[in-house]
């Protein structure tokens, strides 16, 4: 595997899979708000 | 549609393939013809990811989706973060390290080249009729409203991608697909905010959600587990989560677009990016559809937005009852506005309103049953025309070229990457272990004509299939048929390690067959064949080789 596919950024692939999801409950927590919201 | 928009329309159809011909034209190896080099960066793999998945159904029949049943579809995309998660961490680094060209490349390392047969097989009869449906489905409904030849439309669209993915294979996909995505956004962009500013001067958008949260429509996410909703938070998970784990993970379409260039780190951010928009735009798309259907409030709609069907069936015997239909539409409209347009003091407004709502949408369903009585068959569901018949009616010139674009950016994305994954399939499983030991060339030569192929078959498929009702579930059904044993044969690949080749082979035979007994005998939610049919590959291989295939012989020791 070359340099490239380790760069300090995500050092840890594991850390981005982390901040998708997380990323992802936010999204479904906001529609949630907004359901509740607007109906 | 006048030349304004003819000058757009052709502008930007033309002009992303043209440019995409000038910037890729070389002598490409096999290698490059079929990943592309190392110029295709995260971004292209992102946008072109996105792009192959958002074909010409997502834009015009989702709208209408929302328009007709509210924004509840956007669950049935909750399942795809999680899956693109789990194909980041799994699927790519395999495909990478391997450095295959296709998805059943390492079916046919793992087990066998029956199994990688099988694989191949399976996709290409499901991308083959799918391809089809992806260049029908907007052909029939811009033939019907704009008045062109069906049969030019189909060719204008399937055409034109014929010639550039052949000449240009997986670079000029990526892209192509970069810029054809980012026309799609901007033209969304923009009838979002039409729609928006063309709700009455009074009322704010704030208002706007309110009204149509009242009227049922921005009911986004919803816990129940009561089996009969058909969109639910649960539903959209699981069977969301397989159908995604299947489409991205073995889906030759998508995996030749991630792992163009090369590099693993590109993959994977490409597809995290995905994990992380695709949500966000399909709301956006379906909160489009609220809008349209809130401005239809104060507007009046159509009786039917099939207009061509309607008026085919106006001109017959079916006349009268049409009328009488209208009249009791024009009144049920213009109680609905009044009450609308009034304060919101009366405590059953929004039962009154919900009331009238379903009485419109009970005469359009008697409209319907007259058109069919009358001959006038309107072949797809009519919802599919409300996204078009809005921009063809209500956006101003330019806007209109541009959205028109916009649907033939996205057959064409969409088809140029199932293309390009057809041809590339064919040639590297199929034609490659049968006539080894050819030059380079050889079978980049082959890849074209055999892309070509597929570019006849799809549009055959598309001049000749008769449309089911619904564009968007047409193609899921068909992905959820087969998908299922697709995603099993690379899930026992990856997680049964002792699972040997013949046994995964039959088992994938057996679920293959159950899925499409249980699909013509039973009404199951398409959505959970991905479920059955994967689960059924895992047990039946794990079955098969604990006894028939056991390598030691025991099993026929011991059923003897």
């Amino acid at each position: 595997m070359s340099h490239h596919d380790h760069p300090p950024f995500f050092s840890s692939w594991r850390r981005a899979y982390v901040f998708a999801l997380v990323l992802f409950a936010v999204e479904v927590a906001l529609l949630y708000v907004f359901t509740l919201r607007f109906s | 549609v006048n030349r304004i928009d003819y000058i757009v329309l052709f502008a930007t159809i033309l002009a992303i393939p043209l440019y995409g011909l000038w910037r890729t034209y070389n002598h490409p190896n096999l290698r490059e013809y079929l990943k592309g080099d190392k110029t295709i960066r995260w971004g292209t793999i992102g946008l072109s990811v996105l792009a192959t998945q958002a074909g010409p159904i997502t834009f015009l029949s989702m709208p209408g989706q929302a328009y007709e049943s509210g924004i509840g579809f956007i669950q049935n995309y909750f399942g795809q973060p999680l899956a693109l998660i789990v194909v980041c961490a799994v699927f790519v680094p395999i495909y990478q390290r391997l450095r295959v060209f296709t998805a059943y490349e390492y079916l046919g390392q793992r087990f066998d080249k029956k199994t990688r047969l099988l694989g191949g097989f399976l996709f290409l009869i499901q991308r083959g009729i799918a391809g089809g449906i992806t260049i029908y489905a907007p052909a029939i409904i811009l033939s019907a409203l704009l008045g062109w030849d069906l049969n030019l439309t189909i060719w204008l669209a399937g055409g034109f991608v014929i010639i550039y993915t052949v000449v240009g294979g997986t670079k000029i996909v990526s892209l192509t697909q970069r810029y054809q995505i980012l026309v799609i956004l901007i033209g969304m962009a923009l009838a979002f905010g039409i729609a928006v500013y063309r709700l009455p001067p009074d009322l704010t958008f704030g208002n706007a959600l309110e009204i149509a949260g009242k009227m049922g429509k921005l009911q986004a996410v919803d816990f129940s587990i009561d089996p009969s909703k058909r969109y639910t938070f649960w539903s959209g998970i699981l069977g969301g989560f397989f159908l995604s784990l299947s489409y991205f993970g073995a889906d030759q379409s998508q995996v030749q677009r991630y792992l163009a260039g090369g590099s693993l780190r590109a993959s994977r951010i490409g597809l995290l990016f995905n994990a992380i928009v695709k949500v966000p735009m399909q709301f956006l798309i379906l909160l489009l559809g609220a809008m349209i259907f809130l401005f239809y409030q104060f507007e009046k709609p159509p009786l039917f937005f099939n207009q061509p069907a309607y008026q085919r069936a106006a001109e017959s015997a079916s006349e009268p009852k049409l009328q009488a239909l209208q009249t009791q539409f024009d009144e049920v409209f213009a109680q609905k506005r009044e009450l609308l347009q009034s304060t919101e003091s009366n405590p059953a407004w929004s039962a009154q309103v919900q009331q009238l709502d379903a009485r419109a949408r009970a005469i359009r369903d008697d409209t319907k049953k007259v058109l069919v009585e009358g001959g006038a068959n309107p072949k797809s569901k009519d919802s599919d025309y409300v996204f078009i018949t809005f921009v063809l009616q209500h956006l101003p010139h330019g806007v209109v070229g541009l959205l028109v674009a916009v649907i033939f950016c996205a057959t064409m994305s969409a088809t140029s990457a199932v293309l390009n994954a057809l041809g590339s399939t064919t040639a590297v499983d199929f034609y490659r272990p049968f006539r080894p030991d050819r030059s380079d060339h050889h079978y980049v030569v082959a890849t074209r004509w055999l892309t070509l192929g597929w570019g006849i078959v799809t549009i055959a498929v598309a001049s000749f299939c008769n449309l089911v009702e619904n564009l968007i579930e047409a193609g899921n059904i068909l992905a959820s048929v087969f998908y299922g044993s697709i995603l099993g044969l690379f899930l026992v690949a990856f997680f049964l390690r002792r699972v040997a080749g013949s046994a995964v082979f039959f088992g994938a035979v057996l679920a293959q067959t159950m899925v499409l007994v249980l699909f013509f005998t039973t009404n199951i939610g398409y959505l959970w064949y991905n479920l059955i049919g994967c689960t059924a590959v895992l047990v039946f291989a794990w079955i098969l080789q604990s006894t028939i295939f056991r390598p030691d012989g025991k099993a026929a020791a011991a059923s003897s």
